[in-house]
């Protein structure tokens, strides 16, 4: 999408590049009427409802891990950091009523100091991306059994329920999805509309000329990570609002860090960096949340659903990434 | 990676220049290890119990070292292996179904699985190679295939309660060494064995030449008439192998094989890779770094949960180790120009000019 303009010539293949978004409306569609032909149930409001509302948790958080990637990076933190998110906000309103205004200034201030770390690991003291955030993996996962002290979150007051699963003011379209709209539309201008946009998909390209040509790589490197924590920790919040609940294993036993990865990748975001699709994040989470729940549907055994999101990153990046480009 | 500039100055002088104040990173690793189990052994009663006990207690890390060093070969490539803990769980379970359900013997059925691994590291291969995806991603999906493919193949009630002779090699010690009978685990002789084939292979061998130069410049080593293909295929066909052994010594050593025993071996064997010196760019490091790292952080977390840590305090603190650890390396070599390192170099007085041999 606008965000490729950055980077002109170079793909082997545009044509198939720039039709990803609309790739995957058309698979996302196709799958979602087979499905409702075998079984209605899976085309009536309420379903639909809930696979968009299912998508949106990884949707924010693959968002940041899109400008991550973007930028040539890569965030394995996001995981536990969105169940740090939900396990302190989560507790704070269980045991302290904490309102939920109160919750959203938490999620995002811890959000922002703990990517900022992750940051400043990466561009103050030149770890590589893989390592700090392994590294960070292990420590934000730590925080949350520290914090959690053995406790967990299984009921979270009215107005957090409400906010996770109804909608404003009484419009019929639950909030979450307003939000993901909103870090949607946020992100899709930040990344291809914007001069921070343009700094992030440079360093992506090529960090050594960015540098030369006079951008603060080391600045940009940081806010990008800081960005990335924001988001993964505010996905946190709406997982918690929207399911109620919250454990230590909250975003590392959903192996949240390789599926937001994978989102980002089958949306059309390239793991050398320099390229983004936002929108293709959003529908990609979209097609996956699709997928899942039709295999519910269709009565398929749940030990393959893993197998069939394996087969879909292999298939979608398939062709991609023929770059011999390190991962960094 | 960018930025090279004052490692590129680095590399343009003699190698006196090196600022390491000990020899070099195995050196440090293996101060550590003896802190480690000094400090352990001093501050944490229980930790030593006499030499076979605290022997004893790499039977509880060895699997994570089995893996490091498979997964060293393939780090070393430039590349990474995503699938190990997907391969451990698949190739064990598979091997106990051979066993349990069609009566082949437990022996020639860990052999095929150790088969099955290598398999499956070459399909890892032929998806990175033939389909041109980048390792990460390409075992990232592998990894969700094998791990559903674990999870059927398991079936409700996976196989356990295997021989005595199978479990001794998880639990049991060598018995015919003399004064030193019942003294080492037979994992213990399995890890230091293997250890000594990876090192001299990446050390002393061709083939470990051509991996490290294949590692450090694919381009340049294609160039020079080096297969590539072939020595990225054989480092991931390895790592496989190795994953799957590590599978079995885990089901020898629980006395049962789950389809989900083998995920917790992917990010500590990393770790292990790491803090072992190879860098995650390939083309450098040494197998023995990584052996002494496996015992540093294998002891390291045995001493914490005697000492009585939890389990998660003690990841905690192995997060915190590996990013102190590259930290310090980065500073000490001089690498590359981030902001701690711009900020040192104005802190230290200039270096005086080097006298000019010409």
């Amino acid at each position: 999408m606008s965000a490729a303009a950055a980077r002109p010539a170079a793909d082997p293949r545009p044509g198939w590049r720039d039709r990803r978004e609309l790739v995957l409306v058309a698979v996302t569609a196709a799958s979602a009427g087979a499905v409702g032909i075998v079984n209605p149930g899976f085309l009536t409001v309420e379903n639909l409802r809930f696979v968009a509302l299912n998508s949106v948790v990884l949707s924010i958080v693959a968002l940041g891990q899109t400008l991550v990637i973007a930028m040539r990076g890569i965030d394995l933190s996001v995981a536990p950091l969105m169940g740090l998110s939900a396990m302190v906000c989560g507790l704070l309103a269980q045991t302290h009523g904490l309102p939920l205004w109160g919750a959203v200034g938490v999620a995002l201030a811890i959000g922002l100091a703990l990517g900022t770390l992750n940051g400043v690991l990466v561009a103050a003291l030149n770890i590589p991306p893989i390592i700090t955030t392994l590294g960070t993996y292990s420590l934000f996962g730590g925080l949350t059994f520290l914090y959690s002290d053995g406790t967990q979150v299984d009921q979270v007051p009215p107005a957090y329920a409400a906010f996770g699963n109804a909608g404003p003011l009484g419009l019929p379209v639950p909030t979450p999805v307003l939000v993901l709209l909103l870090v949607t539309a946020a992100c899709w201008f930040a990344l291809g509309h914007s001069r921070f946009g343009r700094a992030v998909l440079a360093v992506g390209n090529n960090a050594a000329a960015a540098y030369n040509a006079g951008l603060r790589v080391a600045v940009i490197r940081i806010q990008v990570y800081a960005l990335s924590g924001l988001l993964a920790c505010l996905g946190g919040l709406v997982f918690v609002c929207y399911t109620g609940s919250a454990t230590v294993t909250t975003g590392t036993g959903d192996h949240v860090e390789l599926q937001s990865i994978a989102v980002a990748l089958v949306g059309g975001t390239l793991i050398a960096g320099g390229r983004a699709n936002v929108l293709g994040t959003v529908l990609a989470s979209l097609f996956l949340s699709t997928v899942l729940t039709a295999l519910v549907f269709l009565q398929v055994p749940p030990i393959w659903y893993s197998a069939g999101e394996g087969l879909m990153i292999l298939v979608a990046v398939r062709g991609g990434t023929r770059r011999a480009a390190g991962r960094a | 990676m960018d930025m090279r500039a004052p490692a590129a100055a680095d590399a343009a002088t003699p190698r006196d220049g090196r600022r390491l104040p000990v020899g070099g990173w195995e050196l440090a690793l293996t101060a550590l290890l003896v802190a480690v189990v000094a400090g352990f052994g001093a501050a944490a009663p229980g930790f030593y119990a006499g030499p076979a006990s605290l022997l004893g207690l790499t039977e509880n890390f060895l699997p994570f070292g089995l893996v490091a060093l498979g997964l060293s070969l393939v780090i070393l490539t430039g590349g990474i292996d995503l699938s190990v803990g997907a391969v451990a769980s698949l190739s064990a379970v598979l091997a106990a179904q051979l066993w349990s359900r069609f009566g082949v013997d437990i022996w020639a059925a860990s052999a095929l699985g150790v088969a099955i691994g290598a398999l499956l590291g070459l399909l890892n291969a032929a998806v990175i190679l033939r389909l041109g995806i980048e390792p990460l991603i390409a075992t990232l999906g592998t990894s969700f295939l094998y791990g559903s493919a674990a999870v059927a193949a398991a079936g409700a009630a996976p196989p356990s309660g295997f021989p005595a002779s199978f479990t001794a090699v998880g639990t049991g010690t060598l018995g015919s060494l003399g004064p030193l009978a019942g003294l080492v685990p037979i994992q213990l002789a399995l890890f230091a064995a293997l250890a000594v084939l990876f090192s001299a292979l990446v050390a002393r061998s061709p083939f470990g030449r051509v991996l490290v130069m294949v590692g450090y410049s694919p381009d340049a080593a294609r160039y020079s008439g080096i297969r590539t293909g072939r020595v990225l295929a054989t480092a991931y066909a390895v790592s496989g192998a190795m994953a799957s052994l590590a599978g079995l010594v885990l089901a020898s050593y629980y006395d049962a094989v789950r389809p989900d025993m083998g995920d917790v071996l992917l990010l500590t064997a990393i770790t292990m890779v790491v803090l072992g010196g190879i860098s995650i760019f390939g083309g450098e490091g040494t197998v023995a770094g990584v052996v002494v790292s496996v015992l540093v952080l294998g002891f390291l977390r045995q001493g914490m949960l005697i000492a009585g840590f939890s389990d998660m305090v003690t990841t905690m603190l192995t997060g915190a180790i590996l990013l102190a650890s590259i930290a310090a390396k980065n500073l000490f070599n001089r690498r590359g120009t981030g902001l701690a390192n711009q900020i040192w170099a104005t802190i230290r007085r200039p270096e005086p000019p080097r006298a000019n041999p010409n």
